[in-house]
């Protein structure tokens, strides 16, 4: 029971922008995948999405290929992706966007307990909301509808640290929950720290795979993945 | 004049509902649906047909062309969301004006040249009273577009503020990828949205003001006068294209009274498109965001 | 057939590759006398057609004459819906306008100054009132986006057609008709048919040939390259603006000049043919299609008149064509293709395996690239960007970002995601007008300017989007980046040097990464005094980026070009700058040479999210 990603390989336009990629993320774990710009991190998430249809390979969610199926049944079948931006729906208030995932009342206090500090904003539209708060929403909105896996693509994404920190003891908290997290982030240090699993993707191939300890302790490693030679 | 102005207040009101349905189109589909008067017209058509040759009850036929219009508004909408489901509204739109060309055509092949004017549902005047000594009439048609025009306004606004299925409109119209992978069922809620614009846009014209002319072609461009309304609020306030809408329709009343302009009515929606055009456009916008 | 198979295969996998040099050689076609000649042979043929035709069938000459009116109309609006990417919805208003201003100054003998040659000069002043017709129905429409247009011109056709039908035109009205020129007899005998048509198919090929021509010229770029993205048209130092409006107005113009043919060949105006329904089905005809193509707009106008003559001669409702046509019209656009595109598509997929093998078998020139050291430049600043501040909302993208660029050099902007790069460059080029700070090139000010005249004043860029549009071949596009100013040597002397594909290879077929190497190729072919390249080595591989840093470093010794250059492959930024720039959080991180700012500790902990505050 897990989802996997067996030897994918993504085309756009010109060549692989992945090649051969496999991964595996498992209930109630974190992994966390981080690689500089441009390594091919975004389209690894949405070929798990189902916005790009991988040129080969096959995604498996708990032993169903899923490779084929559209995004809406993805999302049926257990699948939360959060995309990079502030995917929230501008004009909706903060409740509308956990009823459109809530499937019950229970769902959406669940999901709104994550972040008390949306509770006084409630019926504010989201637009209104500071960049963390946005995100925030975001992250509840995923939670609410009860995913088996949960995908964060750069959460971080134009939030100070800080704020990032903020999310990041309640992410861990989704995967106690028993949620399979794939965290994808640049921000290589804050994502790692609460990882159980961790992978280097550069140029499209992974590049490193193991624990998460041993990647930050190593500062060559480090300095080489994001640096270049 | 008075006389003139306040019958331009029934037409006004039409004129208004297109608007305010192309509004609700643009915004929840995004589509400026040419063909939405033309695919009324089509169902009003197959009623009155059915009428003279089979008989039926005035009531019955409108209920048919109902059915017809939401039935063929939804297959338009089906097409472009199956199709252009990213697309620009550009190009969704230009889907319409080939549809409302396939419409007039096929009108003009199934009902024949010469056909018979629709005939209003009601006919008659709720009051009248007298402004000096002019006589004014409100007739029933008025009263019921307004009551329309005023429940699409409010029930849209209710729908879309107070259900979830209103939520997910929103969503869609917000960011329609994200909806997606989030479960929503885009397509079937968009084809949802043309099927009721087409029921409603063919309740609207049953109560049509008798004064409207209806040749096939005239009739589907009267879409013009509701775009013009529609501009009012930038095809984004649906109560400014009610305003809109009077304002046309009291506009061509009033100068069809001036006998030196009464030719020249129609130019009142073309001079309108014109002015708000230009005032919509005073701020420089690019194609894409970056 | 297998070896059929494996040649295509070995084929198909030689155009994926990036850099694989098409070389479309330049043939007839490309000639600038082609249009004309093909244009004169048409006319003969045409002529020789029409001898038989017109004798031997009923088909007689006014058909003839309505096939190449309604090619002339068509012309024109595929200008504007087929090139442009617009909708226009009163493409017979304009004719009815041309047809009107004919009709009532050949009636009035209003301006008969050129004795048998009047009619033309009537003609050129209906085609005028067309074109200012065009302007004012274009105006409202140009920073607004398609729709508008459609619903302006829609409404312009409808309120136009009820003024005509109640003022009528004046020969009706009184009963007469209009002379013909030269003499031509009045009458409706094959004779006096026979020689209008012939006036006629020379007017509609000159018509075409000069369609032709612009579509050919800077012009017919700048509506190519409108149609498929604003922002890039503006970076070309074109104005958006006008880029519309002249294809709008040539649209016009056309219109008119149709009106006027339509005077010529039935010598009364007639309210019937110019109404909205006529406007409508010549637009949806127009999209199925394809009318920006010379042929097919023939053919076009023949189908809609050979289609009315089918369902007469069988007695079917004459509607049954335009039902046709609607049907076809929900299909090309859905799909958004149309028959010329097809029957085009046909033709050079059969052509194609052929001409890739040709490539394959070409030698990859191994152009040797002189390795040159990072260049050093003069000193001088050349771009000077002033506490730059870009607000969105209540986030700030950029904050008192200074940035200077010295003539001659190579400076690299990198930060992680979202630290606000891309917005310094749309700031720099002016698409975010409400920036504060300043920017200077050479000295002038350039701030609060527009794109089109920044890219104009020496300040050029390039985008991550793909912003070439594929309706272009690559000499065009460059042409058009260089504003015309490039001579064809240096154009093909810059696309060697990158190893582009060749003049007229058509962009269709080039891949999103060569296309990108073509953007850089034009951008320096238009010798700017900066150009800003944003991630421009994205989708190229490992072996192709070091030889595209190689050709960088050259650029501006060679070319007298200054480089700023958006990268996150730091190797590449390594081999190519010799100061950097790192932007965080939309404010300067750190500034200086390549080897300070690259060792400074504090932007690996930017690039991986780590901070102080740990």
């Amino acid at each position: 029971m897990s989802l996997v990603l067996n030897d994918v390989t993504v085309s756009r336009g010109v060549g692989p922008v992945i090649s051969n990629v496999t991964l595996e993320v498992k209930p109630g774990q974190i992994t966390t995948l981080v690689g500089p710009n441009g390594a091919g991190k975004t389209s690894l998430i949405e070929s798990i999405a189902g916005v790009i249809i991988p040129s080969s390979g096959s995604v498996v969610m708990n032993d169903v290929d899923i490779t084929k199926f559209s995004k809406r049944k993805r999302s049926r079948a257990g699948l939360a992706i959060v995309e990079q931006g502030r995917m929230i729906f501008p004009s909706l208030t903060v409740r509308e966007n956990l009823q459109l995932t809530a499937r019950t009342k229970s769902d959406f206090d669940e999901a709104m307990a994550l972040f008390p500090e949306l509770e006084k904003r409630m019926n504010n539209n989201t637009v209104l909301l500071s960049g963390g708060e946005q995100q925030m929403v975001v992250l509840a909105r995923a939670f609410a509808s009860k995913p088996k896996y949960l995908l964060l693509d750069e959460m971080s994404l134009g939030l100070a640290p800080v704020v990032f920190m903020r999310l990041l003891p309640v992410i861990e908290g989704i995967a106690k929950s028993g949620v399979g997290v794939l965290l994808v982030e640049q921000f290589a240090h804050l994502a790692l720290g609460i990882a159980e699993d961790a992978m280097v993707v550069t140029s499209g191939r992974v590049s490193y795979h193991g624990s998460p300890k041993k990647l930050t302790s190593d500062a060559e490693l480090m300095r080489k993945s994001y640096m270049g030679e | 004049m008075l006389l003139n102005t306040f019958a331009g207040l029934t037409p006004g009101v039409f004129y208004g509902i297109i608007g305010i349905l192309l509004t609700l189109m643009a915004q929840l589909t995004r589509t400026v649906n040419f063909s939405q008067m033309g695919v009324g017209m089509f169902g009003g058509y197959v009623g009155m047909t059915m009428i003279q040759k089979l008989k039926i009850d005035m009531w019955l036929a409108a209920l048919v062309g109902l059915v017809i219009a939401a039935v063929l508004s939804g297959i338009i909408g089906w097409i472009i969301a199956t199709w252009l489901p990213n697309a620009q509204i550009a190009t969704r739109s230009a889907v319409t004006v080939a549809a409302l060309l396939l419409i007039v055509a096929t009108s003009s092949v199934l009902f024949g040249a010469n056909h018979s004017n629709f005939k209003p549902l009601l006919q008659n005047n709720v009051a009248e009273f007298n402004v000096g000594d002019v006589k004014l009439f409100v007739s029933q048609n008025f009263v019921v577009l307004l009551v329309l025009a005023l429940v699409i306004l409010i029930g849209s606004s209710l729908l879309l503020k107070r259900t979830m299925f209103g939520v997910r409109l929103r969503a869609i119209s917000d960011r329609q990828a994200a909806a997606e992978l989030i479960g929503v069922n885009v397509k079937v809620l968009n084809v949802g949205v043309w099927v009721v614009s087409g029921a409603l846009i063919s309740i609207t014209i049953s109560f049509m003001p008798a004064s409207i002319s209806n040749d096939y072609i005239s009739f589907s461009l009267l879409v013009i006068a509701g775009s013009a309304a529609a501009l009012v609020g930038a095809f984004k306030n649906p109560w400014l294209a009610l305003l809109g809408g009077v304002l046309i329709g009291v506009l061509q009343g009033f100068v069809s009274a001036l006998p030196a302009l009464a030719a020249y009515k129609e130019w009142v929606t073309f001079i309108l498109i014109l002015v708000f055009l230009l005032w919509n456009q005073r701020k420089e916008v690019w194609d894409v965001a970056r | 057939m297998s070896l059929a198979n494996s040649t295509k295969k070995k084929a198909a996998a030689q155009s994926s590759q990036p850099g694989a040099r098409s070389f479309v050689k330049p043939s007839f076609i490309h000639s600038p006398w082609a249009p004309a000649i093909l244009g004169v042979a048409f006319v003969i043929v045409a002529i020789l057609v029409g001898l038989l035709l017109g004798t031997v069938t009923d088909f007689g000459y006014t058909r003839m004459a309505q096939i190449l009116i309604m090619m002339v109309l068509l012309l024109g609006l595929g200008v504007v819906t087929g090139t442009a990417g617009m909708i226009a919805l009163c493409q017979l208003s304009f004719a009815a306008a041309g047809a009107l201003v004919v009709e009532y100054m050949a009636l009035y003998h209003i301006g008969d100054y050129f004795g048998q040659w009047s009619f033309f000069f009537y003609m050129i002043c209906g085609t005028l009132v067309a074109m200012v017709m065009g302007l004012i129905v274009g105006l409202p429409a140009l920073r607004l986006r398609g729709v508008n247009l459609a619903v302006v011109t829609l409404s312009l056709a409808f309120v136009f057609d009820i003024t005509i039908v109640g003022i009528g035109f004046p020969a009706q009205k009184t009963g007469k008709f209009i002379d013909r020129p030269f003499g031509i007899a009045g009458s409706n005998d094959a004779s006096a048919l026979g020689a209008t048509a012939l006036v006629i198919l020379v007017i509609a090929a000159a018509i075409a040939v000069g369609v032709v021509y612009l579509q050919r010229s800077r012009w017919g770029s700048s509506w190519k390259m409108v149609a498929f993205s604003e922002r890039g048209t503006a970076s070309a130092g074109m104005n958006v603006q006008v880029a519309k409006l002249s294809a709008f107005i040539v649209s016009a113009a056309a219109g008119g000049l149709a009106g006027g043919l339509f005077e010529m060949i039935f010598r009364q105006g007639v309210t019937t043919i110019y109404g909205p329904y006529a406007s409508l089905v010549i637009y949806v005809l127009s999209a199925v299609v394809g009318s920006y193509l010379v042929d097919m707009a023939f053919f076009g106008g023949i189908l809609s008149v050979i289609i009315p003559f089918i369902l007469t001669r069988l007695s079917w409702p004459l509607y049954i064509g335009d039902m046709l046509f609607g049907v076809l019209g929900i299909q090309a656009l859905t799909t958004g293709s149309n028959l010329g595109e097809d029957i085009r598509r046909g033709i050079r997929k059969r052509g194609r395996a052929a001409k890739l093998e040709a490539i394959a078998d070409v030698p990859r020139e191994a152009i040797k690239i002189a390795t040159v050291p990072i260049p050093k430049g003069t000193g001088k600043p050349l771009l000077v960007v002033k506490d730059l501040g870009v607000q969105f909302g209540a986030v700030s993208a950029n904050a008192n970002v200074n940035v200077t660029v010295s003539e001659g050099t190579i400076l690299g902007l990198i930060g992680p995601n979202g630290a606000g790069k891309s917005t310094f460059i749309d700031a720099v080029t002016g698409f975010l007008p409400h920036h504060t700070g300043s920017v200077e090139i050479d000295g002038l000010a350039i701030d609060k300017k527009s794109p089109s005249f920044i890219a104009r004043n020496g300040v050029r860029r390039t985008y991550q989007q793909d912003r070439v549009p594929s309706t272009l071949t690559v000499g065009a596009y460059v042409r058009f980046v260089t504003g015309g100013k490039a001579t064809r040597a240096e154009i093909d002397e810059v696309l060697d040097f990158f190893e582009c594909p060749t003049y007229y290879s058509p962009l269709s077929l080039v891949d999103v990464g060569t296309k990108r190497l073509i953007e850089v190729a034009a951008g320096v072919a238009a010798k700017p005094k900066v150009l800003l390249l944003d991630e421009p080595a994205a989708g190229l591989d490992h072996e192709q980026h070091i030889a595209f840093g190689e050709r960088l470093r050259q650029v501006p010794t060679k070319y007298g070009v200054t480089l700023l250059i958006i990268e996150h492959d730091l190797d590449l930024v390594r081999s190519v700058c010799s100061e950097i720039t790192v932007l965080n959080f939309g404010e300067v991180l750190a500034s200086g040479s390549q080897e300070a700012v690259l060792s400074n500790p504090e932007v690996l902990k930017a690039y991986m999210g780590e901070t102080e505050m740990l």
